[in-house]
């Protein structure tokens, strides 16, 4: 469980996010939502330790996160921002093994070379993995990076251990991405709630991010105007009012789910 | 076809080719040695072979000559070379190096502020310094004159190439206008020589600067013995390395003092040498590897290598006099250097 309690954060004189208190659980998908501008990826980078808040605090299963060292955070928690480049060139593997560094010291472990493997399976990168990471065109590298971040909190629990809590914050990880990326990208992140790993994303596509998620963090002007865990709860005003524009609820023909059509 | 190899195995490859380095090295110039006669003035060196009186002129040359400036070639470019890589990681670009950021204008500046008022009234409350006078400023100098590049790079937010070019350029200057004063004003003969400020040589070598330059190459080595790993994550943006438990400020003052400190040292001692510690990791990244856990120890075998050559050939295209080693580097590196910034800068937002 990750709790954040009366989260501020102040940057240049400017209030960026003002008493945001939220849970997020595991098994679920968490998207925070909001107009640009409104604090989304700094509530994130908080929430993942990356950035330290003004006031308030960030727990992990109550342990405040600021009192846990840098490489166990590592191992309980990953990060996938959008499209990230590299300087120079490695393999798609090598980059894929980053994510285990906070889980060996000086070489890595045939264990770690088997995670690496699966993790490259899930994403469907398999037949990749030795290509230079440069060379892959935009979805394939995001694939390489979400196998990362896969790697990093891969579960290795033992049968009868407790489970240590295992979290997934995504930055707008499918923005660059065409649908087929984004779909495969989040159906893969879905199939980690199944193994009690908690999952935050900051995702701009409104309709995909209402279809996808469990629970729904609205950021208006650095405030949290709602934490909802039912789509129905993001209604056609708060939509308006949050995002300033017209919204206009149809039918999903096939689910018969809510979408929403918007107009300035 | 280095690509096939293990890391490992292109490691041990460098180091057989270092050490067939070292002993032609050690063997040519105006004096020259056989291997077997090598042995024998080692030998006789720390006392296991009782002296010969009819070659005494020819085994002083070696021991003290010859042997102090080879340590002093392999050693600067071990330096060097794992200077450059250590740079290019912290600043996520191929086209630094010490001698372009500053290092080693400073530690130039520093040293010869230390051979023009060593011995005066200047440096009179730093006397409980004693040999390690010349290191300490050195590093000093080294120290202000990179973090002024790396500042005025870093200040809007990531490291730009321009600015960093452009701010190397400033502070290389403004050393090098400082190290040309002191060398005009100098009565020392070394600081006297502008030539050996700013073009490098290893003439000057002796046992205490081999001495000096391998106790930090050592204690560089050890320091950095973690950094590959890190250095690999900060490929990903400082961000993302941090997710990954890597600190990265802290990760780059670690590195800074550690490279300035081994690029100061080896300046102090033989001048500023450009080129190849951006030379060094670029070779090992075409025939092998980007990785820096691979990178930081090739680079120092390979480095240590390529200066040797350059030794070698500075002592017999001219012979019986020298060339400043500096004069082959700068004319292989900089070529090297414009064909690196014309790919880099050819596709489009990848100035970083």
């Amino acid at each position: 469980m990750v709790e954040l309690h009366g989260v501020g954060y102040r940057a240049g004189g400017r209030e960026i996010l003002h008493d945001v208190s939220a849970w997020l659980e595991p098994g679920r998908f968490h998207v925070i939502l909001g107009p640009n501008g409104a604090g989304k990826s700094t509530l994130l980078r908080i929430a993942a330790g990356l950035l330290r808040p003004s006031a308030g605090e960030v727990r992990y299963d109550g342990q405040p996160v600021r009192a846990l060292a840098a490489d166990a955070l590592a191992r309980t928690r990953a990060v996938l921002s959008q499209h990230i480049t590299l300087p120079f060139p490695l393999p798609a593997e090598d980059v894929v093994m980053m994510g285990r560094y906070p889980h060996f010291g000086r070489a890595p472990g045939a264990r770690d070379r088997v995670i690496v493997s699966e993790a490259l399976a899930l994403v469907g990168m398999t037949d990749r993995r030795a290509q230079s990471y440069p060379t892959l065109s935009g979805g394939e590298q995001q694939k390489i990076q979400m196998a990362r971040v896969l790697a990093q909190i891969w579960n290795e629990t033992r049968a009868g251990a407790p489970q240590s809590p295992r979290i997934l914050f995504l930055d707008e990880p499918t923005s660059s991405l065409d649908v087929r990326y984004q779909l495969h990208l989040l159906d893969i992140a879905r199939g980690l709630l199944a193994h009690d790993c908690t999952v935050v994303a900051v995702l701009h596509d409104l309709n995909m991010a209402l279809h996808c998620g469990d629970d729904f963090l609205v950021l208006e002007d650095g405030r949290l105007a709602l934490q909802a865990n039912d789509p129905s709860a993001v209604d056609g005003a708060l939509l308006e009012r949050v995002f300033r524009v017209r919204a206009h609820r149809v039918s999903d023909p096939v689910s018969g789910d809510a979408l929403w059509r918007f107009e300035l | 076809m280095l690509k096939r190899l293990t890391n490992l195995q292109v490691q041990l490859l460098l180091a057989v080719m270092l050490l067939a380095s070292l002993v032609l090295s050690a063997g040519v110039g105006a004096f020259s040695f056989a291997p077997g006669r090598m042995l024998l003035y080692l030998g006789q060196g720390v006392h296991w072979l009782a002296p010969t009186a009819s070659d005494a002129l020819d085994r002083n040359v070696f021991l003290q000559l010859r042997v102090p400036r080879v340590l002093v070639a392999g050693l600067t470019g071990a330096i060097l070379g794992v200077s450059g890589t250590l740079m290019q990681g912290l600043f996520r670009n191929p086209i630094v190096e010490p001698g372009l950021v500053g290092t080693s204008a400073g530690a130039a500046l520093g040293a010869s502020l230390v051979f023009v008022f060593g011995g005066t009234a200047v440096f009179a409350p730093t006397a409980a310094l004693g040999s390690l006078l010349l290191p300490v400023v050195a590093f000093a100098g080294a120290f202000a004159a990179t973090m002024v590049v790396y500042r005025v790079s870093a200040s809007f937010g990531t490291v730009n190439v321009f600015t960093l070019l452009l701010a190397g350029i400033a502070v290389n200057a403004m050393c090098a206008a400082g190290t040309g004063y002191l060398s005009f004003i100098a009565r020392d003969p070394q600081a006297r020589n502008i030539t050996f400020w700013s073009l490098g040589t290893f003439t000057t070598a002796t046992w205490y600067g081999a001495a000096m330059i391998a106790t930090v190459l050592v204690l560089g080595m050890f320091w950095t013995r973690r950094a590959g790993k890190a250095l690999n994550a900060l490929m990903l943006g400082e961000e993302e390395a941090a997710a990954l438990g890597v600190d990265p400020r802290k990760l780059v003052m670690q590195l800074l003092v550690v490279n300035t400190l081994m690029v100061a040292v080896a300046t102090a001692m033989v001048g500023v040498i450009a080129f190849v510690g951006l030379v060094v990791p670029h070779l090992l990244r075409l025939l092998k590897s980007s990785d820096y856990t691979f990178l930081i120890p090739a680079s120092a075998l390979l480095g240590a290598l390529l200066m040797e050559v350059v030794d070698v050939v500075a002592r017999l295209v001219v012979a019986p006099a020298e060339l400043p080693v500096g004069i082959i580097t700068a004319l292989v590196g900089a070529p090297i250097f414009l064909a690196i910034l014309l790919r880099q800068q050819r596709p489009a937002g990848s100035g970083l």
